[in-house]
């Protein structure tokens, strides 16, 4: 019972956490492109502003798709460790609890757009699902030669046996499953050149096409707990976890923002061209990383 | 206490009374069936799950029981997809050719899976192979071609052959045809043999990589209510016989250190890879949702043979689970496309659309089945993934990894695209008089929707059923609490996952419900960029749905059937080459090779 309070209390962290750092990231970024940007909690009108609004429906599935997304994200975020010590479930947190959870979200929010009828949003649909073909095998298979390295698939576990004393974070130990954690990252925020299923200035296709008010807020919310879940995760995969919230704030940061700064300096890759991206070098450097680690046993 | 040799007899009778039923009136003889059926799987689940069966043969000749644990599983299993499909004969069986045979072929085939399970012999354990193959070969036909049936047939029969020319090999190797011993006293180059004949009697039964082309089309044009039995139970007969190849026959050392894995099993993990990538690939392009069901089971059967060719206790688990989630998940959604055909009259995706606002229980019973079958919690499909995930981690078996990985997410996008386009999207004006499946059929959608979740929710019942299986074979069992499940490397608890769920669920509905409400509107009353759609049909996206995903591939996504076609015209030319020369039209020809085989068989008998 208490597992479960402190769960919500994460979920709900998760969700001031990424939305202030997305604001200060908004800044940030409009420094870049020489504006000044919106101030830091702009993210939080925007959210709450949806939510006080009328909207419309499209029928029953378009309301229930939209719940099944925010309830899924909200239960995985629940699985989730903030660092070593605050965990809602200690020794559930298992790895693949996060990437199949997360579906069930993803799942949701797919039925709600093709329920709402229009046909763009099924496209957006179509595109959101490619863009995950392309990351999750390379990014699955870095997460197979941790596991494999570590014998542990608790996320809790992963991040005290890198804090242990002789090993290295596997952003160093696995430098080349490094690069396709971050480039993994990248696709899974929906980050330039990877952001093809929202685009947001170019076309109106996109899962959200239909979607206004408190629905439309909502799934603003859930994408706040997927970006932290998302986020969270490289973190203890790669960085080490946190040994205190501080830690973790401070990884947080830098992770989101840095991917935010390499986005904002790229292009769009067409779909077909995310995909043939992560099965050519991405894929290449995780099985090269995984043979060297497993079979060889060269770790840094 | 149920006798094996009775229950049989039982059926053997059931299925003829069936037929005099069936040709006075088809719904009584449907009825009929559903109620042997019901008896069958009761007797079985009564007395079968603890071993209590009565083997003992009275009246049957040189036939003899034997019953395992591991035959009792998929008796069980094969049982209860036959039993729930029986409950969909009545609305379908008055649109076939032949009627009166179906209930009687569907019933007879039943005798000859639950022999085949039950039998420690291996003449036994063909011939009620061939019955099952016989049988339906017979059913396959009533469907949409009769192609399909042949091809089935065709590829049953190589599997089949094998598996003869395998037995008769541990006969003359080991001198009995006892399943077990028979088996296991094999060595050296024999076991090699035995091997991989009984690998490609399971890869031709199972519908693995290289021989899956019967797959799609068996599944595609099966009657409706006959797919998920081919898919959901007898497709598990190549699993069965995967498993007597892979474990019984004493495994050899490995050869390579860092892969801790028999060069045979070895290779069967990496073909099931090549079927778990081939039949993810070809599922996301196919345009029927029955053929891209099936290619779904082709990924699944590379599933349970990478669990079983990993030689440890955990992945053994985890493909018994798989076999039981994906004949449940497998069974769910073919009845929910069949419901769906039955109301439409297609299972062509791009016909259909809307099916939900009149359907919403074949929806949910689809939404469900699909949940499991990509492995997504809390289904079953989730939890036997994960034993298999973590036999794959632990044992760092890379390759095998990039198609486990790539058919489970994979598995997402291709059984979104008939929820996506034949239920959800625009409502088609020709199906607004649609209405739900009248009671009789929603009875088993409604149990298997159960099934799919209490599988996913309290696995621990079943894991330990299993766990008998996996000691029975000689390894070790999982570790199973009331509810957590204990992998090699981390714990599962597949009911705090679905409380949490559930938890989340209800915290984004109280958010939902205490926000303004929103106003209804219609489908069509949607963004449309400024154009005017007058025609709901223009407005629903259902064809080519991963075109740019599809177009990397599709170039090379034939050279199977092309190979296939190119062999077919091999044999063919190969028969007209034994015509011409042995059954010519002159007299000559023919007395000439007469002479000749009797001068070889004679110069045989002087040497």
């Amino acid at each position: 019972m208490i597992g479960i309070l402190i769960g919500i209390g994460i979920a709900f962290f998760g969700f001031v956490l990424q939305t202030s750092i997305g604001g200060i990231n908004r800044k940030i970024v409009g420094r870049l492109q020489k504006r000044h940007g919106p101030r830091w909690y702009q993210e939080f009108i925007d959210i709450f502003k949806l939510l006080s609004k009328r909207s419309v429906c499209h029928g029953w599935i378009f309301d229930f798709g939209v719940i099944m997304a925010l309830g899924g994200i909200i239960a995985t975020a629940m699985f989730m460790p903030v660092t070593s010590s605050i965990v809602a479930f200690e020794n559930y947190d298992n790895f693949f609890i996060y990437v199949y959870l997360l579906a069930v979200g993803m799942l949701g929010m797919a039925m709600s757009a093709s329920g709402s009828g229009n046909p763009w949003a099924s496209i957006g649909v179509m595109r959101a699902l490619t863009t995950m073909l392309a990351y999750e095998v390379p990014f699955l298979i870095v997460a197979l030669t941790i596991l494999n390295l570590t014998d542990y698939s608790s996320l809790t576990d992963i991040m005290l046996y890198q804090q242990a004393a002789g090993n290295s974070w596997f952003l160093i130990a696995l430098p080349l499953g490094g690069i396709v954690g971050v480039l993994a990252l990248m696709g899974m925020l929906g980050k330039k050149p990877f952001e093809t299923y929202i685009a947001p200035a170019e076309i109106a296709s996109g899962p959200m096409v239909e979607y206004g008010g408190k629905q439309l807020g909502m799934l603003f919310i859930m994408h706040e707990i997927t970006v932290f879940i998302e986020v969270s995760l490289f973190v203890h995969l790669f960085l080490g976890g946190a040994s205190s919230i501080v830690e973790f704030l401070i990884k947080y940061f830098i992770v989101y923002t840095v991917v935010n700064l390499i986005s904002n300096v790229n292009g769009r890759f067409k779909i077909d061209q995310v995909v043939v991206f992560f099965y050519k070098w991405p894929l290449f450097m995780a099985v090269t990383q995984a043979i060297i680690a497993i079979y060889f046993g060269w770790v840094i | 206490m149920a006798s094996i040799e009775l229950l049989l007899v039982f059926l053997v009778f059931a299925s003829f009374i069936a037929y005099g039923l069936t040709k006075l009136n088809t719904f009584a003889g449907s009825v009929f069936t559903i109620f042997s059926m019901m008896f069958i799987f009761v007797s079985l689940a009564m007395y079968g799950l603890d071993l209590g069966m009565d083997t003992t043969v009275n009246y049957l000749p040189s036939i003899a029981f034997e019953q395992t644990y591991l035959g009792a599983f998929f008796a069980l299993i094969i049982t209860f997809i036959y039993l729930m499909v029986s409950f969909f004969h009545p609305y379908f069986i008055d649109t076939y050719k032949y009627k009166d045979t179906y209930n009687f072929l569907f019933i007879l085939s039943l005798v000859g899976i639950i022999g085949a399970f039950y039998t420690g012999h291996f003449i036994n354990l063909f011939f009620f192979f061939e019955l099952v193959i016989w049988t339906t070969m017979f059913l396959i036909p009533q469907g949409k071609s009769e192609d399909a049936a042949i091809k089935y047939f065709g590829f049953s029969v190589a599997g089949s052959m094998a598996m003869l020319a395998g037995i008769f090999l541990i006969y003359q190797e080991a001198g009995t045809f006892a399943i077990n011993s028979g088996l296991a006293s094999l060595t050296g180059g024999s076991a090699t043999v035995v091997f991989i004949l009984f690998m490609v009697a399971a890869f031709a039964k199972l519908g693995a990589f290289p021989l899956h082309i019967w797959l799609p089309i068996a599944h595609g044009n099966a009657p409706h209510p006959f797919s998920p039995v081919l898919s959901g139970a007898l497709v598990k007969l190549g699993a069965f016989i995967g498993i007597l190849g892979l474990i019984k026959i004493a495994p050899s050392t490995p050869v390579f250190e860092a892969i801790d894995l028999p060069i045979g099993q070895y290779i069967i993990a990496l073909l099931g890879s090549l079927s778990i990538v081939f039949g993810t690939l070809m599922a996301i392009k196919e345009d029927d949702a029955k053929k891209l069901l099936a290619y779904s089971s082709m990924s699944h059967g590379g599933y349970i043979l990478v669990a079983f060719s990993m030689l440890d206790g955990i992945a053994f688990a985890g493909g018994f689970y798989h076999i039981l989630a994906h004949a449940l998940a497998s069974a769910g959604a073919f009845m929910a496309i069949a419901t769906v055909a039955r109301a439409t009259g297609t299972t062509k995706i791009k016909e259909l659309g809307g099916m939900i606002h009149k359907m919403p229980i074949t929806y949910l019973a689809y939404l469900i089945a699909i949940i499991s079958m990509a492995g997504i919690p809390p289904m079953g499909g989730f939890v036997s993934k994960w034993l298999i995930f973590q036999a794959v981690t632990d044992q760092g078996l890379v390759f095998v990894g990039i198609a486990v990985f790539f058919g489970s997410v994979g598995s997402f996008l291709y059984v979104f695209r008939p929820l996506s386009a034949m239920f959800l999207g625009q409502e088609f004006s020709e199906y607004k008089d649609n209405k739900e499946a009248p009671l009789l059929m929603l009875i088993p959608t409604f149990i298997i929707m159960g099934l799919n979740i209490y599988t996913g929710v309290l696995p621990s019942g079943i894991l330990n059923f299993i766990n008998n299986i996996v000691v029975e074979l000689g390894y070790a069992s999982v570790t199973v609490t009331t509810f957590e499940v204990h992998g090699t490397n981390g714990i599962l608890n597949p009911g705090l996952i679905s409380l949490v769920f559930a938890v989340g669920i209800a915290i984004a509905f109280i958010i939902f419900i205490l926000l303004k409400k929103s106003r209804k509107v219609g489908l069509m009353d949607t963004y449309t960029a400024g154009n005017f759609v007058h025609d709901e049909h223009v407005f629903h996206y259902s064809e080519d749905f991963y075109a740019p995903l599809e177009r990397l591939y599709e170039k090379h996504s034939h050279w199977m059937t092309v190979f296939y076609k190119a062999l077919a015209h091999k044999v063919k030319e190969l028969g007209h080459m034994c015509q011409y020369l042995f059954m010519s039209k002159h007299m000559s020809a023919s007395i000439l090779w007469i002479v000749a085989v009797i001068f070889l068989v004679l110069v045989g008998e002087l040497l």
